[in-house]
C-alpha cells in the first residue's frame, strides 16, 4: 500500500474562512487501492478538507499533489478530468435525466468529440454515443440498478439515489474517489451493500477517501484513518491503533464506541 | 447519408407545400416556418439549457439588420454579407455571454433584457446606417448566379433553414453536449463535479442558439424586403416564450406544436375577437402554468400513457439488497 509515490499529497493545506482556521497546515497523503476514513467531531475540519480534494474550494495555502503534479488553481471541472471523482453527502442527481443519462454526465472529461463531429453525425461521434449509452448500463449494473436505467431519477428512493452518484462517478473512471457521508440516511441493509460496493471500488485499484460519522461503519471498511481535530491531524494509523489513541478518546469525549468485532 | 434520409424527405414535402400555395398563403407560410426555427433554438437556450435570456429577437435583429447593411451601406456582395453578418452574431453573442453568463435566473433575465433594449437604442439612434425608427427598405435578395430566387423558391430556401436549425439542435440535444447542457441547468455544482465546464457550456449553448436566430433573421431579412425596430422589440421574444410554454418547455416537438398554435391561431380568432388575441394567449398561458406545466407535449404524453393502459412503472421500492 505504501507505494514510493502516494497518489495525492497533501502539504501544509490551510483554509481560512474570515477569522475562523478551518484547516490548519494540513499534510496527509492518500495510496492508490486503499480506503481511507477522514474523521474528527464536528468542526474538526473534515468537510473542508474533503471540499478542497474535491476542487469546490480552493485552499488559503498549501498545495495538493495528484500523481505528482499540482492541483493548486484547477477549477472544480479538471478535478473529474485529472481523476478524482465526489459523491454528494446529499444526493444531487440531474432531475431532468434518466439513472442512464446521469451516468452517461459522468464520462464528460472523456468526450473526443468536438462539436462540429456531433452536427455532421459523423461515424465516430455515433460511435462514441453507442459506447458512452453502453458503458452507462454496465455502471448502472455494477451498483445493482439495472432494472431502473432507464427510469426518471425521481422514481429513486434515497438509498438507490446514494448508488446513482457512485455509479456517475465510476463512469468518469476515477482515480480517487471522495466520498461524502456515504453511509448517511442508509438503512443497514443498504449499508452493508455500500460497504461492498467499495471494497469493490478499491479492488479494481481505485483509491477511496471517505468521510463518515457511522464509525462502526467506517472502522469495518478503512484500512486507514485519519483523525482530525481543530483543523489540524491528531492521530492516523489502521482503525485499532486510532481507537486506542488517547488524543482521539478525548477529542470524541468517549464517543467513539465501536461494537467489537 | 443514409441516416439523414428523414430530413430530406421533410425538405421535400415541406418544399412541395410551397408551390401549392398562393403569394398571400406563401406568405403566411413562410413566417410560419421562421417562428418554427426560432422557437426551437429558443427552446434549446431556455428550454434545454435553462438560460432565462430575452436577447432571442435582438439576434434576429442584429443578422437581418447586418446582413441588409452589407449589401446597400457598404456595398458588399451577398456571399460576403451573409459570411460577415454570421461572424458579427457570432462576436457579439460571445460578447454579451462572456460576462452574462455569470449570472444566474433572475440576473441574467436582467442583462439581457439590457442588451435588448439597447439593441432597440441603436436601432433608432443608428442614423442612415440603420435608417432610424423607419428601418431599412428599397432593397431586395441581389441575385443568386444569375437567378432571381423569388416566390415559392425563396419558401424553399426558409424550409432548408428551418430544417438545418432542427437538424443541429437535435444532434447537439442528444450528444454529449445536450447532456451537459441539461446538467449545468439541474444542478451546476454536480455538473461541475463531474467534469463539466459549466461555463464554458452556457456560452456555447448561448452562442449558438443566438447565432442560429441571426441566420434566421438574415433570411427574414429577404421576406418583407424591409427591417425596422418595432420588428425586434422585446414583444415579440415573450410571444415565443408563450410558445415554447404552452408547446411544451424542453421538447423540440413542443417548440414546432407551440409556435404553429400561437401563430395561427390569431388568423382563426380574428372574426370573432379582432386583434384581441393576446388576451386570449395570457388565459391559455395561466391555464397551462397552472395545471400543465408540461404544456401540450405533457398532454401527448399522458394520452399515451392511458393508451398503453398503464404498463406498470418501474417501482418505487428498493432493489432487492439479498
Amino acid at each position: 500500500m505504501a507505494d514510493a509515490q502516494p497518489l495525492l499529497q497533501v502539504k501544509g493545506l490551510t483554509r481560512r474562512f474570515g477569522g475562523l482556521l478551518a484547516v490548519s497546515a494540513l499534510d496527509m497523503s492518500v495510496h492508490r487501492g486503499e480506503i481511507l476514513g477522514l474523521i474528527g467531531p464536528n468542526g474538526a475540519g473534515k468537510s473542508t478538507t474533503f471540499a478542497m480534494m474535491a476542487g469546490a474550494i480552493e485552499p488559503t495555502a498549501g498545495e495538493m499533489y495528484f500523481e505528482g503534479q499540482s492541483l493548486n488553481g484547477l477549477p472544480t471541472h479538471a478535478f473529474a478530468a485529472r481523476g478524482i471523482v465526489r459523491t454528494f453527502q446529499h444526493n444531487k442527481p440531474f432531475d431532468s435525466m434518466s439513472l442512464q443519462e446521469n451516468v452517461m454526465v459522468g464520462m464528460h472529461s472523456q468526450v473526443p468529440l468536438s462539436l462540429w463531429q456531433v452536427v455532421l453525425g459523423t461515424a465516430k461521434a455515433r460511435a462514441f454515443e453507442k459506447h458512452v449509452h453502453e458503458k452507462a448500463l454496465h455502471w448502472i449494473d455494477f451498483v445493482g440498478l439495472g432494472e431502473y436505467a432507464k427510469a426518471d431519477v425521481h422514481t429513486l428512493s434515497f438509498g438507490q439515489g446514494r448508488l446513482l452518484e457512485i455509479a456517475r462517478g465510476l463512469a468518469a473512471q476515477p482515480k480517487l474517489m471522495l466520498f461524502d457521508e456515504p453511509a448517511a440516511g442508509l438503512t443497514a441493509t443498504e449499508c452493508l451493500r455500500l460497504a461492498d460496493i467499495i471494497r469493490g471500488i478499491a479492488a479494481q485499484g481505485i483509491a477511496v477517501l471517505l468521510i463518515e460519522h457511522d464509525m462502526a461503519f467506517l472502522m469495518a471498511l478503512a484500512h486507514r484513518v485519519v483523525v482530525l481535530n481543530f483543523g489540524g491531524k491528531i492521530a492516523e494509523g489502521s482503525p485499532a491503533q486510532v481507537q486506542a489513541e488517547p488524543a482521539v478518546v478525548a477529542a470524541y469525549l468517549g464517543q467513539l464506541k465501536v461494537p467489537h468485532a | 447519408m443514409r441516416r439523414s434520409w428523414p430530413w430530406w424527405a421533410a425538405l421535400v414535402l415541406l418544399s412541395a407545400l410551397a408551390f401549392g400555395l398562393g403569394s398571400y398563403q406563401n406568405d403566411v407560410y413562410r413566417k410560419l416556418l421562421l417562428w418554427i426555427t426560432l422557437a426551437l433554438g429558443y427552446n434549446f437556450l431556455f428550454g434545454i439549457a435553462g438560460q432565462v435570456a430575452f436577447s432571442h429577437f435582438s439576434f434576429y435583429g442584429l443578422g437581418a439588420y447586418s446582413v441588409v447593411i452589407g449589401i446597400t451601406y457598404l456595398g458588399w456582395p451577398l456571399p460576403l454579407a451573409l459570411l460577415a453578418s454570421m461572424v458579427f452574431c457570432v462576436a457579439v453573442a460571445w460578447a454579451v455571454a462572456y460576462p452574462s453568463t455569470r449570472l444566474e435566473g433572475f440576473y441574467l433575465a436582467l442583462a439581457t433584457l439590457a442588451f435588448a433594449q439597447l439593441f432597440i437604442v441603436v436601432l433608432n439612434e443608428g442614423g442612415q446606417i440603420t435608417g432610424g425608427t423607419g428601418g431599412l427598405a428599397n432593397y431586395r435578395l441581389p441575385d443568386v448566379g444569375g437567378y432571381r430566387i423569388q416566390g415559392p423558391a425563396y419558401t424553399v430556401v426558409i424550409v432548408a433553414l428551418m430544417l438545418f436549425t432542427f437538424a443541429v439542435l437535435w444532434r447537439l440535444d442528444r450528444s454529449h453536449f445536450g447532456r451537459a447542457c441539461r446538467a449545468a441547468r439541474d444542478n451546476p455544482e454536480a455538473a461541475a463535479a463531474m467534469g463539466v465546464d459549466v461555463r464554458r457550456t452556457r456560452i456555447l449553448a448561448y452562442t449558438i442558439t443566438s447565432t442560429l436566430a441571426g441566420l434566421a433573421g438574415m433570411v427574414y431579412a429577404f421576406v418583407d424586403n424591409t427591417v425596422n425596430p418595432s420588428i425586434f422589440g422585446l414583444e415579440n421574444v415573450f410571444l415565443l416564450l408563450f410558445m415554447i410554454i404552452i408547446g411544451g418547455i424542453g421538447r423540440a416537438a413542443g417548440a414546432v406544436v407551440g409556435a404553429v398554435l400561437l401563430f395561427l391561431l390569431p388568423f382563426v380568432l380574428s372574426p370573432w375577437i379582432g386583434h384581441h388575441h393576446a388576451l386570449v394567449f395570457g388565459w391559455v398561458m395561466v391555464l397551462v402554468v397552472l395545471f400543465q406545466p408540461k404544456g401540450l407535449m405533457g398532454l401527448w404524453d399522458q394520452a399515451q400513457h392511458w393508451g398503453r393502459k398503464q404498463s406498470p412503472q418501474p417501482a418505487v421500492q428498493g432493489p432487492t439488497h439479498g
